[in-house]
Order: C-alpha cells, then structure tokens, then sequence
C-alpha cells in the first residue's frame, strides 16, 4: 500500500443553517481544496457521508448531489451509510483507493441537516439506527441506548452521574476555544447534574446536541502529498463491527467494537495507546467518552469516569480528549462527524489551533462509533 | 435449505401466545435469541428450536423521558437489557413495576406486550 496522507481540511460553523446538506459540505469542500492548494478538478472520487438525508430533506442519491453542488459532477462518487460513523467509514475506504494506487486525490467528507424538523422526529430518525422490529417497536431512543450503557457501567465500575457530568463540564470548556463550535459557553457541575431528564440516568447535557454541518478532507499519495504545505500522515484506519441488537452484546459496560478497531489501527502504525498525543473520540454523550476512553487503551477498563473528574482528559492534562468541544460543545452533524474529527487533529498535528493547540502534539487518533455501537472507526494520524 | 428454524415472524407469533422461542445450536449447543443463519460460536448451521422459561433479571435499565415520535405519548417509560435465566440477553419494556423500584438484579418474566397492533417484547414482575 501506497502512504496517503491528509493535504486540506474544512469545516463549516457547527450549528443552524438554512442551507441544505449539500451546500453545507460545498462549502466545507472549497475551503478543503483551498487548504490543500488544489483545483476541485485535481479531484478523482469523492466519498461521503450522510444519514438522514432521506428523512430530513427527503433526499436520497446525496452523493452525487453533493458532487453536482460542489460542481464536480463526473467524479465517481458514493455514499456511506454507517450511522454516525458514516464519513469515517468514507475515509477509511478513501485511503484504501489511494493507498491501492486507484486515485492520487480522493474528496472526503459529509454533511447532515436535521435542525429543519422538530426534536420529535429527529429522535426518530435517529432511532433508526437500531433495529426497526427488536428495538425501534420498544420506543428504544439513541439516548437510550446510551443510558444503557451508562446504568451498566456504573454498576460494574461504581462511575457516577458526577464524573459522567465531568465530561460534559471539560468538552464545553474545550467548545469555548473552538470558533467553529455549536456551543461556546462554559457550564457547570450542578447545572448538568440539574438539568431535564432525557433516558435516565441521562440528562439533557450528558447528550450533544442536534446538528447542522458539513466537513472535509483532501487525502493524497505520498508524491502529491510531498509537495502540499502540510501533509498529515494517515499511519492507520481500521474498522470495527458488533452486533446489532443490544440483547446479543454480553457487556453493555463495554463497546468491543472500539477496542477490535483501536487494535487494529495501533498494530498497522506500529503504535499503542501511550504514544498519542491528542485524542479526538465521539462523545454523542457523556459515558460514551468514558468508556471510549477505555476501550482506546488511554485508560484502565472502569477508570475512564475518574479520568474525566480529575482533568487528565482536559486540555493540559495526561491526554487531552476532544480539545474541540467534541460532539458534546462542537456539535454532531451525524454525517459529517467522522471528517470533523479528522480535521480537528489534523489542524492539532499542524500545530494551528490556536488557543485549544495541545502543545507538541506529534500523534493523533480520531474513533467514530456508529449508532447503537455496531460500528467503530479509528484512525491514527502522524506529522513528518 | 436456507430456510431459518424459526424466522422473526414465528418469533413474534409464539410470543404473542406468551412463548420465548429460541434456538439451540445441534453441534455445539450455543444458544441464540433471536435466530440467526449460522451459529456464531461454530459456524454450523444445525439450529433447533427450543422453548425459554421467560425469567430472567434486569442486567440493566433505563426509564426513557424525551420519546420518538409514535411514542410520544408513552413517556415515562422503561426499557430493560434482562438477562434470561438460560444466559442469553433481550431488550423488553418494563410494564407493572413502578420506575422508581428499578433495580438491576431485579427478577423479571417476560410478558408479550402489543402496541400499534405489533407483538413486542416485555418484561413485568415475576
């Protein structure tokens, strides 16, 4: 396999927007090619990332539409679909393609509106991402799944509401650094501990928030990578899959997914845990972190509340996590997610975040989880 | 002959009549709730079916505040991961247990419930 590396990246304001998704990763696009100094035609494939669109704009075929908006309409295109995980599952097959010698330069991204209907029915939708006759017929929400989680990982490893509320504490702290962010404003200890129950023992600011966006990057050969400004290496990028249902996974304190991709991401950089620097991980909520953090291998299985609580997931801590506020502050536009992230350590490994830079940052991983954990992304990055 | 042992329909159908069928591996005695083609501990597709007793405790539970649409006006309502006594897991609705006596470890029996004309799985006191 050929070195690919990632030579632009682009990200749009996180939040509301009365653009559709696809003008939302155009924009993202452009700002990714000018990044990576090249013309949109130097393109050779976009792969993408949406999942509602079928829902929220009632649109189906996002890839080429997104081409088209973007105004590259011959390049080869298609559409990836794995939940909230969607536009990592696009990078990782994009590396392939150029690590194969397919394509020099291959377009990365996603995007995803989902603020143009009501909380209601987004929570549906979202929903969809677990199984429509076991799970959707109980009323099972995303924020369920989660909380079902959390209750078993709280009795396996006594975490509590406190350190989960730690987390949501941390990312909005790390949200007020990042321009791009949904959210920029501190908050507190008691005001997540206060705030309205969603899915017990979750509430209202353990979950991020719903999310407009787009984002993208430009992957590249080493031969056309050598000459962009800044290449980042991509030293790995694996995937992961579990069981759909809930019921078939032995340990709800666990994602195993997580741990099966982070093994095969450090085996293919020759790394392990300890040699990254700078983490960003999906947080769709609060005790997901924690028990990313775990899975990761930064921490001891059961340890990952207790890690949040004492800041060594802070910025300035032993392995800062999300310094871009994460799904929590930054915002989750599901399919654009897995390319935010991407472009978030990106940007930290050029050493261009300003004031939520993790100083001498040289590794980063980014890992993407898929709905009700049945996908897991991870991907490790490197500068020269 | 790919045809499953017990397909999702059947499931249902014998759940509506209060009947937890899963299916038990003929090669190496795995058991799987709800089938699947090829039995993931060996591969082998020598499924029986066979009856669960429906008891089982509450591995772990939440009560679900901010519901879907369709659902909207359910909320609050539990959903649990139980754990049947023959060791495999289901997710199931709690019915006729107040929320605030949710526990995990609590013993459950499973109940066929209906909503919107569906069989689904649930789970009430023993």
């Amino acid at each position: 396999m050929r070195r690919v590396a990632v030579i632009g990246v682009g990200v749009t304001k996180f939040g509301r927007h009365e653009r559709t998704s696809a003008e939302l990763f155009a924009e993202a696009a452009a700002d990714a090619l000018a990044d990576a100094g090249l013309p949109a035609s130097a393109v050779q494939a976009l792969y993408y990332g949406n999942v509602v669109g079928g829902e929220t704009e009632k649109q189906l075929h996002t890839g080429p539409q997104a081409a088209s908006v973007l105004g590259i309409p011959t390049v080869p295109t298609t559409r990836f679909e794995t939940a909230c995980a969607s536009s990592h599952a696009a990078f990782r097959h994009a590396v392939m393609e150029v690590g194969a010698g397919v394509s020099d330069v291959v377009l990365v991204g996603g995007a995803e509106r989902v603020l143009n209907v009501t909380t209601e029915e987004s929570t549906e939708y979202f929903a969809y991402a677990s199984d429509a006759r076991w799970e959707q017929t109980l009323g099972l929400t995303f924020p369920g799944v989660f909380a079902l989680v959390a209750r078993a990982h709280m009795t396996r490893y006594g975490t509590t509401e406190e350190q989960m509320a730690a987390v949501a504490v941390k990312n909005h702290k790390h949200g007020t650094l990042n321009p791009k962010a949904q959210f920029q404003k501190e908050i507190t200890l008691e005001q997540v501990l206060g705030s309205a129950r969603v899915a017990d023992p979750l509430k209202l600011y353990d979950c991020c928030p719903f999310t407009d966006g787009g984002a993208a990057v430009v992957i590249a050969a080493e031969e056309v990578a050598r000459k962009a400004r800044r290449p980042i290496w991509v030293l790995g990028s694996a995937a992961a899959s579990d069981w759909m249902l809930l019921g078939d996974k032995r340990d709800l304190s666990r994602i195993p997914a997580t741990e099966r991709a982070a093994a095969a991401a450090y085996r293919q950089a020759g790394l392990g845990p300890h040699d990254v620097d700078v983490v960003e991980l999906h947080d769709c909520f609060t005790i997901a972190e924690i028990v990313a953090t775990e899975g990761l291998g930064l921490f001891e299985p059961g340890t990952g509340g207790v890690a949040a609580e004492k800041g060594w997931t802070s910025l300035g801590g032993k392995i800062p996590v999300n310094p871009s506020g994460g799904l929590k502050a930054k915002g989750h536009p599901i399919g654009a997610t897995g390319a935010a992230q991407i472009a978030e350590v990106v940007t930290q490994l050029r050493a261009d975040a300003g004031a939520r830079q993790v100083d001498g940052a040289r590794i980063g991983l980014t890992h993407t989880l898929g709905g009700n954990t049945a996908t897991v992304l991870v991907s490790l990055f490197g500068r020269d | 002959m790919t045809e499953p042992v017990v397909t999702q329909q059947k499931f249902f159908e014998q759940a509506r009549q209060g009947q937890l069928t899963a299916v038990r591996c003929g090669r190496c005695g795995a058991l799987a709730i709800p089938p699947k083609q090829f039995c993931p501990e060996c591969s082998q597709r020598a499924w029986e079916p066979t009856s669960l007793s429906g008891r089982g405790t509450i591995a772990s539970y939440t009560v679900i505040r901010v519901a879907p649409r369709g659902h909207a006006g359910e909320v609050p309502y539990a959903i649990a991961a139980v754990q049947l006594e023959e060791g495999v897991s289901m997710l199931g609705r709690v019915v006729d247990i107040p929320l605030e006596t949710l526990a995990v470890g609590l013993p459950v029996r499973f109940r066929p419930l209906t909503y919107n004309g569906q069989t689904t799985v649930g789970f009430g006191p023993r």
